[in-house]
């Protein structure tokens, strides 16, 4: 809960004969995460895989091209899990099967493709032509005679180089569709103007008839290749509703093989023997040990090796929260995986979190939206990550109805008492933010001094566990001193020096001022001078949790706007306008709602990250990657 | 009674304070925001620290936040 799981640094040894079989035992257990072997030498080499890894690798190949041909992405749900057996009896034969029928149709859809396109590339080059009567063939094959068949800007003005021409001219797109005839020895110079004239020449195609009949007939044909493509496309789909479960689970089953198959490639061997490293979690350790050793007659070995476990550096991270607090993890691995010997800060994100948001949105209205969204996305979405946040969104949806009816707000209107929705309820004494600025200011300030305190005494532990108990004082109870000491004076000269009366030396704050000092002592004994650099940050860090209260008043602040915006726009004038205020309520509360999850998250994972985990954590350990699968679509035997 | 022109420039200073800090806010965040951005393209595990670096600046509103509101609720009444 406040560490990472526990976890055993194992070598395990044995002959190269029992190889294959520890191999399927410890991808059974998904529990190793193996420290893959690099520095080859003389004696160790790193492993071969098995000879079957290039023909499954080969058949992988194959099965994804049929699947991504049907469009199968793996991420599908199947009805029915499939039988491992069932697989490997007929993987090639059915594959090959498959593979058959599916090229059949892809391949009639890639030929139907082709010539669709070659029907649309004569559709254009015949498209400047539909409105000339003179048939196709009649455009060229003369002795005697150019012809000139494109499109130009403007009219071809060529009565100067010749009278003797024939031309018909349409108009075309921003210009002509022409088709001129002059006698051949005026070519050149025809075309010279024309050129002038931006003429692009266009290539018929070898046809006859009227260009506006060929066009009808390319229509036709066009219309009866896709209705046969269309046919195709059923076929293909039947064919993946037939065979996703099959192409799938053999997809698991190829993957699964593969990695065994290839895993000696991250062991060290010898002649006879194989030698791997690792990290198996404690609580797996036995039954690890115990079926390695039944499956290979004592022949491979699986050995704990205590004299690493307390270099903390390597050992792979996997967290480990009780239910209501595993969503936040997420929050955690954002940030970034602690080290083995480091306090796992999810518990802590998890009492936090909440809280601020709540603290900051603070609206029943608001709170109850924010928990059906949070229900809503949990239902409709897979993804595990988003799911989680999903749940944090609920969590925070509760705190934020709590600190609602605190600050009496239902959608920026005032809900109980005299003045409210409610003037008949008013059982409890409520705190309207407005009005009490100064002192929620305060409690902001006093939640920072708390929760940094508490950021302290967890660095205290972590420094404590790698450093030693004088180095941890010397770094953390340093600052705790500073900052507690720091609160004292404040206390004591504030309100002198707001009323501008006169600082009374009293014993609390001499005290105050007493207790800074031995902390600043200690932070110079700890860090050297250079410590004074990092002193206005115990002030700023406490300041920033201002933002709570500002970031409440402002997202309280836009819902009063809508709501007297509305009043004073639409609903006073009654009528059609009616419509029109609970039109903008909704949308006004809908970008409000937007802006107060954005905002209130991001600021209250903000005060985690920045103010709370700067004074204890550090994380960079590696993410736990245990040697196995979980399967999905395929059974084992 | 509230002095008008006293309180006149008390509500300005707090305008003041809060505005011009949030302009340099910004001015910042958006050099480290963008620089954060685009280490985040190549290597998405530096999301945490990005956000921890982008936020920075933004210390310098939450001063002018407190200024102004010692402004408004501490100076404001005694005028």
């Amino acid at each position: 809960m406040f560490e990472p799981q526990a976890m055993t640094k194992v070598i395990i040894a044995g002959s190269k004969d029992y190889m294959g079989i520890s191999i399927d035992v410890l991808y059974n257990h998904n529990a190793l995460h193996i420290a893959d072997f690099a520095d080859e030498d003389e004696d160790f080499k790193i492993g071969k895989p098995y000879a079957r890894a290039t023909k499954l690798s080969e058949r992988t190949v194959s099965l994804r091209s049929i699947a991504s041909y049907l469009s199968i992405t793996g991420k599908e749900d199947i009805q029915n899990r499939y039988p491992e057996g069932a697989i490997t009896d007929e993987i090639d034969e059915k594959t090959e099967h498959l593979n058959f029928e599916v090229t059949q149709v892809t391949d009639k859809i890639s030929g139907i493709d082709s010539r669709i396109k070659d029907i649309n590339d004569k559709k254009r080059l015949l498209d400047p032509l539909k409105n000339f009567d003179l048939p196709l063939e009649l455009y060229g094959g003369y002795k005697s005679l150019a012809v000139f068949v494109g499109t130009l800007k403007g009219s071809p003005a060529i009565s100067d180089i010749t009278n003797d021409y024939e031309l018909e001219t349409v108009p075309y797109g921003r210009g002509h569709a022409i088709a001129l005839f002059v006698p051949k020895e005026f070519e050149d110079d025809v075309l010279k103007r024309l050129q002038d004239q931006s003429y692009s020449a266009l290539s018929l195609p070898e046809m006859g008839g009227i260009p506006k009949d060929i066009l009808a007939d390319l229509e036709a044909q066009l219309a009866e290749l896709e209705a046969e493509k269309a046919e195709s496309q059923k076929g293909l789909n039947a064919l993946r509703k037939t065979y996703i479960d099959y192409i799938l689970a053999s997809d698991e089953y190829l993957s699964i093989a593969t990695q065994k198959a290839e895993a000696p490639l991250r062991f060290a061997t010898t002649k006879n023997a194989f030698i791997t490293e690792g990290w198996i979690p404690t609580k797996n350790l036995e039954r690890v040990q115990h079926d390695v050793d039944s499956a290979t007659d004592g022949h491979v070995m699986v050995a704990t090796d205590a004299s690493e476990a307390v270099s903390a550096e390597k050992v792979p991270i996997a967290l480990e929260n009780p239910m209501p607090t595993e969503p936040f993890e997420v929050l955690t691995k954002a940030f970034s995986l602690p080290k083995y010997n480091e306090i796992d800060p999810t518990t802590f994100i998890a009492l936090f979190y909440p809280f601020l948001f709540g603290l900051m949105l603070g609206d029943i209205g608001y709170g109850a939206v924010i928990i059906g969204i949070g229900f809503l996305v949990q239902r409709r979405l897979k993804s595990k990550g988003i799911r989680d946040l999903a749940k944090i969104l609920v969590y925070a949806g509760v705190v934020s109805i709590v600190f609602g009816f605190i600050y009496n707000e239902f959608f920026g209107v005032e809900l109980f008492g005299k003045s409210g929705l409610i003037p008949s309820f008013y059982a409890y004494p409520t705190i309207p933010r407005f009005e009490n600025v100064l002192t929620l200011l305060l409690v902001t300030l006093v939640i920072g001094i708390l929760m940094l305190t508490l950021g302290y005494v967890l660095g205290f532990v972590n420094e404590y566990r790698r450093h030693g108990l004088k180095h941890a004082v010397f770094a953390k109870v340093s600052w705790i001193l500073m900052l507690w000491g720091g609160v004292l004076v404040i206390i004591e000269i504030l309100p002198p020096l707001t009323s501008g009366t006169a600082i009374s030396v009293s014993s609390a704050l001499l005290a105050g001022l007493a207790v800074a000092v031995v902390g600043f002592v200690f932070l110079i004994m700890g860090e050297g001078i250079i410590g004074i650099a990092e002193l206005p940050t115990l002030l700023s860090n406490v300041l920033s949790y201002s933002r709570l209260l500002s970031i409440g008043i402002s997202s309280a602040g836009i819902a009063l706007a809508v709501n007297q915006l509305s009043y004073a726009l639409f609903f006073s004038k009654g009528g059609v306008f009616v419509i029109l205020g609970v039109l903008m309520l909704i949308v006004g509360h809908a970008v409000n709602t937007t802006l107060g999850i954005l905002d209130s998250g991001l600021q209250s994972l903000r005060l985690h990250y920045v103010e709370f985990f700067t004074k204890f954590y550090s994380g960079g350990g590696t993410k736990y990657r245990p040697f196995g699968y979980v399967r999905k679509y395929t059974e084992e035997q | 009674m509230v002095d008008p022109i006293g309180g006149g420039m008390v509500a300005l200073a707090a305008a003041i304070a809060v505005g011009a800090t949030g302009i340099a806010a910004a001015l910042g965040e958006q050099v480290i925001g963008s620089a954060a951005i685009g280490v985040m393209a190549e290597d998405e595990g530096f999301f945490g620290r990005g956000l921890v670096m982008t936020v920075i600046p933004e210390s310098i509103i939450i001063f002018g936040l407190v200024v102004a509101l010692i402004l408004l609720f501490v100076t404001m009444p005694t005028i």
